[in-house]
């Protein structure tokens, strides 16, 4: 007796289903009002505890309350502007809506649909693998109960639907590369909704004040990644160049006014270090590269300095690739260059005077006051800490002479400040310096505790030359990475250990691995974009196709995988006949093309009659063959033995 | 100008080869969308343009992954019906104002399961079968017989929507399909003709009005009397009592007795007698204009005379 498909849903699906569209809502809880996920979530619940009574569903009238409530809650949080919050909000009060009506099979396509488009609304606000596989294993479950609700029956085990979820997906793989790679990226958006809010990232402002940099460094979040085509560079020659600041009230150092004009030259000694940056977005313009840069990034203009900066705020994670030299010398500069960089501030207090005339009278050549002064830093009581004491009015001062404790961005601006006393210009340079090798990918991880400022001076026969006092205060902080591990509030600065203990070691090799496994993640995946789209393409020589014809092209291919696959499916669903008849015919065939066709009626025993007595020499061996054959299909004589003398049999035989 | 275009000549259908039965080939089998689908495919769209616009790539892999799966969707959904072979089976009589039920056996040849095999009529479905690898099952055509002679359906479809539900493939079947429609039992009529009496020469044969002599299972037509009502109370179905006695009736049931009636209230009404006497056992004949049949008992004789009434003055079956 066959029956119709069963119309309701079985309480299993029933479950499975609102957990899966739940998991699908929950991420939602960190971008909008609880009140609306919160309205999905009671929904969910109540028709959970329905589940099995769906006569008790709410009728017309208490559905129509609920939905009018549900876009209360969407109307009294939306934002103005519109945000698409508005928009998901409203989704996920539909989709919670929604299941109050699930009652039958139909009902379970709608509501899966809708889980798909809130799945991908995640994506808008976390991209990271975690999610994304959470997110991935949503979709396979709606999968299996879109095929389970397509038995006629009820299936007993999920066994069945999963098996064919699996095979389904597993051959939309191949599809979905081919589209993910050959769909036609753009280089900007559509159109622009105006949706996106900034968030707080952290990262360089365009001016530094005491402290901003020591606030920075407090953060183990990584500001970019460095892959080195050949080898990377020692940690001494690890500064990564960002702002130049030229210009202080005594108080906050700023870029100042660009004096543009011709870009500062330098001889470049060495080899050249090539490398490619992937930079976190920061919302800032910055870009950085090692000291110093050659050539340029597109849609950037590198400032007379070697300041990097992009035309936008840096909203998206960036990747560019440069050329750098960390040998060099640079040349002249200009006279109004000259002026800038011996600029002082009104603050400059007699003490501070006193000291340079000290450094000066006993040296003579630029050069040696400097050494002096990096001297004062290394002799003195000066001590280098991420928290240093609260300055006031006049930071170099209190700095130099009363607290004597700071981080680097203190030892920067405050030697720059001393070298302009003396006459020499100087300037600030922000960054980042050190990063450590993540030992899977053999790339560098920059994170924002290297953050670090340092300090330029003009030297008549070298040009613009890098020191750093922090170097001469703390050498360790070149050498290694900060250890934010430990660290407490008004605790020393303490340094990675080069020979951590057992544990310790584990849990860094753990977490480079598990960086490791995102910096692939968001260079290959998340990173994949027109850009490399373009290179991907012109390493097949295929970077002619653009737009349409490639297009075209991603349509053909995929009609090839898909005929591929058409294919497949028809090859493995092929009848199989079973061999032994398969030789059987072949022993027919072989008799035919004696004009000896076995008729349609005719059975093994009657055709070997009729065959042995008009080919009466043929008698033993067409008897043998029909007997075994005979045995092997009909009887038990079916052993790999005598299967094997059969088809022996077969194909010696010749009439 | 009448510009009405028989469509139906240019659909493809399934026609049956000479064992009566028919493999759905691949030039017979359509494939759509259903209505998910395409709310599937409208949501897709929005999804790419989503994506392009944020510029998202996990976006894109789950829009290119859910169009892998529809495209993956529309080779398995036809793939699901390829190569199924159907095969009518004999459907049993019914009367007149009864559904007919037509049942149809769907052979799965292929080492693979094919579930949710539906079949349709009008685009209503009629049932629905899972088949297993290499087994067949039974799907069936109920429609009601408003007239006596052959019923035949025509054509039906097979159809189904497995894996995912958003396409659904289907083929159009033209098989051989009848079922023989007796007449509607019309009202008893009292002696239609008199019975002749004849001793029986075995004696008692537990057949009879006069003695009660057994139960056995209700079918159609027997007489309300003689159901045993208390065990249908006792929830035990529905029984007929048996009646037995020492003599047997032969008696001719003859078109000629009903006159003043129209056609198909005749045969109504003889086939209410051929019921009600091969209720009671009795011997009976059936005489029509063209027919006769002599008297004789048991179910082939019923349905001997059934048939003869079913096709009377119609159009002799192929």
């Amino acid at each position: 007796m066959s029956r119709l498909p069963h119309n309701s849903i079985p309480a299993r699906i029933l479950f499975v289903h609102i957990l899966l569209l739940s998991v699908a809502v929950t991420p939602h809880f960190q971008h909008m009002s609880a009140w609306l996920v919160g309205f999905y979530f009671a929904l969910a619940f109540l028709r959970l505890v329905i589940s099995s009574q769906p006569e008790r569903l709410p009728g017309r009238f208490l559905l129509l309350l609920l939905s009018l409530c549900g876009l209360g809650i969407v109307a009294l949080f939306q934002t103005q502007p519109i945000r698409k919050e508005t928009a998901i909000g409203l989704l996920v009060v539909v989709l919670g809506l929604k299941l109050m009506e699930l009652r039958y099979r139909r009902d379970i396509y709608v509501t899966a649909v809708i889980g798909f488009f809130i799945i991908i609304t995640q994506f808008l606000y976390n991209q990271s693998i975690l999610l994304a596989s959470i997110m991935v294993t949503v979709t396979f479950g709606l999968v299996i109960m879109l095929v389970e609700i397509n038995y006629i029956q009820p299936l007993k085990s999920p066994w069945l639907s999963l098996r064919k979820a699996l095979i389904l997906i597993g051959q939309a793989l191949p599809i979905m590369l081919v589209l993910f790679l050959l769909f036609p990226r753009l280089s900007g958006p559509l159109w622009n909704l105006g949706l996106d809010s900034q968030s707080g990232i952290t990262g360089f402002s365009d001016s530094i004040s005491p402290g901003s940099i020591s606030h920075l460094s407090r953060s183990n979040a990584v500001a970019f990644r460095v892959d080195f085509t050949g080898q990377i560079p020692a940690p001494d020659k690890r500064y990564w160049r960002g702002l130049v600041l030229w210009d202080t009230d005594g108080y906050n150092w700023t870029t100042g006014k660009t004096i543009y004009g011709k870009s500062e030259s330098y001889r470049a000694k060495g080899k050249p270090v090539q490398y490619e940056v992937t930079m976190e977005p920061n919302q800032q313009k910055w870009l950085f590269s090692l000291d110093l840069p050659a050539g340029k990034v597109p849609d950037t203009r590198t400032l007379p300095d070697f300041q990097i900066q992009a035309l936008e705020p840096i909203t998206k994670r960036l990747q560019y690739k440069l050329l750098s030299y960390t040998d060099y010398s640079s040349s002249d500069l200009s006279n109004k260059k000259r002026q800038q960089g011996l600029n002082l501030p009104d603050n400059i207090t007699p003490r501070m005077h006193r000291l340079v005339n000290r450094w000066q009278t006993n040296n003579t050549s630029n050069r040696e006051v400097v050494n002096a002064a990096l001297r004062h830093f290394n002799q003195q009581e000066f001590i280098y800490t991420l928290s240093p004491p609260p300055l006031g009015g006049n930071p170099a001062d209190d700095f130099l002479f009363e607290t004597r404790r700071g981080f680097c961005e203190h030892y920067a601006t405050s030697f720059t400040l001393l070298m302009r006393i003396a006459g020499i210009p100087a300037r600030v340079v922000v960054g980042y310096q050190g990063g450590e090798i993540n030992p899977h990918g053999g790339y560098l991880i920059v994170r924002q505790s290297s953050a670090h400022a340092w300090a330029e001076v003009w030297l008549e026969d070298q040009g613009w030359v890098r020191i750093d006092p922090t170097a001469a205060v703390a050498p360790e902080r070149i050498e290694r990475s900060i250890d934010l591990d430990d660290w407490a509030e008004g605790a020393p600065i303490r340094f990675q250990n080069l020979d951590p203990g057992p544990l310790k070691a584990l849990i860094r090799q753990f977490g480079f691995g598990i960086d490791y496994i995102n910096a692939r993640w968001h260079r290959w995946v998340l990173g994949y974009s027109h850009k490399r789209q373009n290179a991907m393409l012109s390493l097949f020589g295929l970077d002619f196709l653009r737009g349409t014809t490639l297009g075209i092209v991603m349509i053909a291919v995929t009609a090839l995988v898909v005929l591929v696959l058409i294919m497949g499916i028809l090859h493995s669903s092929r009848i199989n006949t079973d061999p032994i008849l398969k030789t059987y015919l072949n022993f027919c065939k072989k008799l035919a093309k004696k004009k000896l066709p076995r008729s349609s009626s005719e059975g093994p025993m009657d055709y070997a009659q009729r065959v042995i007595k008009q080919r009466p020499d043929l008698a033993e061996s067409v008897t043998k063959i029909t007997r075994l054959y005979v045995g092997l299909r009909y009887g038990q004589a079916n052993t790999s033995e005598t299967r094997q003398v059969f088809k022996r049999l077969v194909h010696q035989f010749s009439p | 100008m009448s510009v009405a275009i028989d469509l139906s000549r240019f659909i493809r259908r399934a026609y049956p080869d000479k064992e009566g039965s028919t493999e759905l080939t691949a030039r017979r089998i359509y494939i759509l969308p259903t209505r998910y689908g395409f709310l599937f495919a409208v949501l897709l769209g929005a999804m790419l343009a989503g994506s392009i616009n944020s510029a998202n790539n996990l976006g894109y892999m789950l829009t290119f992954l859910l169009t892998g799966l529809g495209i993956v969707a529309i080779v398995h959904t036809w793939h699901n019906l390829l190569g199924l072979r159907i095969w009518p089976e004999q459907a049993k009589p019914v009367f007149a104002g009864q559904e007919a039920y037509f049942p149809i056996r769907v052979e799965n040849q292929r080492n693979a399961p094919r579930p949710g095999i539906l079949l349709e009529v009008a685009g209503k479905t009629m049932s629905g079968v899972d088949l297993n690898s290499s087994e067949s099952g039974e799907l069936s055509l109920h429609l009601p017989a408003a007239q006596r002679g052959i019923f035949k359906p025509g054509r039906f479809t097979v159809s189904t929507s497995y894996p995912l539900g958003l396409l659904r493939a289907w083929s159009y079947v033209e098989l051989d399909l009848s079922c023989l429609v007796y007449p509607e039992p019309g009202p008893n009529t009292q002696h239609l003709t008199p019975p002749s009496y004849m001793p029986s020469a075995t004696g008692d044969r537990g057949v009879g009005t006069d003695d009660f002599a057994g139960l056995r299972q209700y079918r159609p037509g027997d007489s309300p009397r003689h159901i045993d009502w208390k065990a249908a109370a006792r929830g035990k179905g529905l029984k007929t009592k048996l009646f037995g006695g020492d003599r047997a009736e032969q008696h001719w049931l003859d078109w000629d007795a009903l006159p003043g009636f129209e056609t198909e209230q005749r045969l109504s009404r003889l086939c209410r007698a051929v019921l009600l006497a091969s209720e009671s056992q009795d011997e009976y004949g059936l005489r029509l204009p063209g027919v006769i049949i002599n008297p004789a008992r048991g179910a082939a004789h019923r349905h001997q005379c059934l048939a003869a009434l079913a096709h009377f003055r119609l159009e002799p079956p192929e």
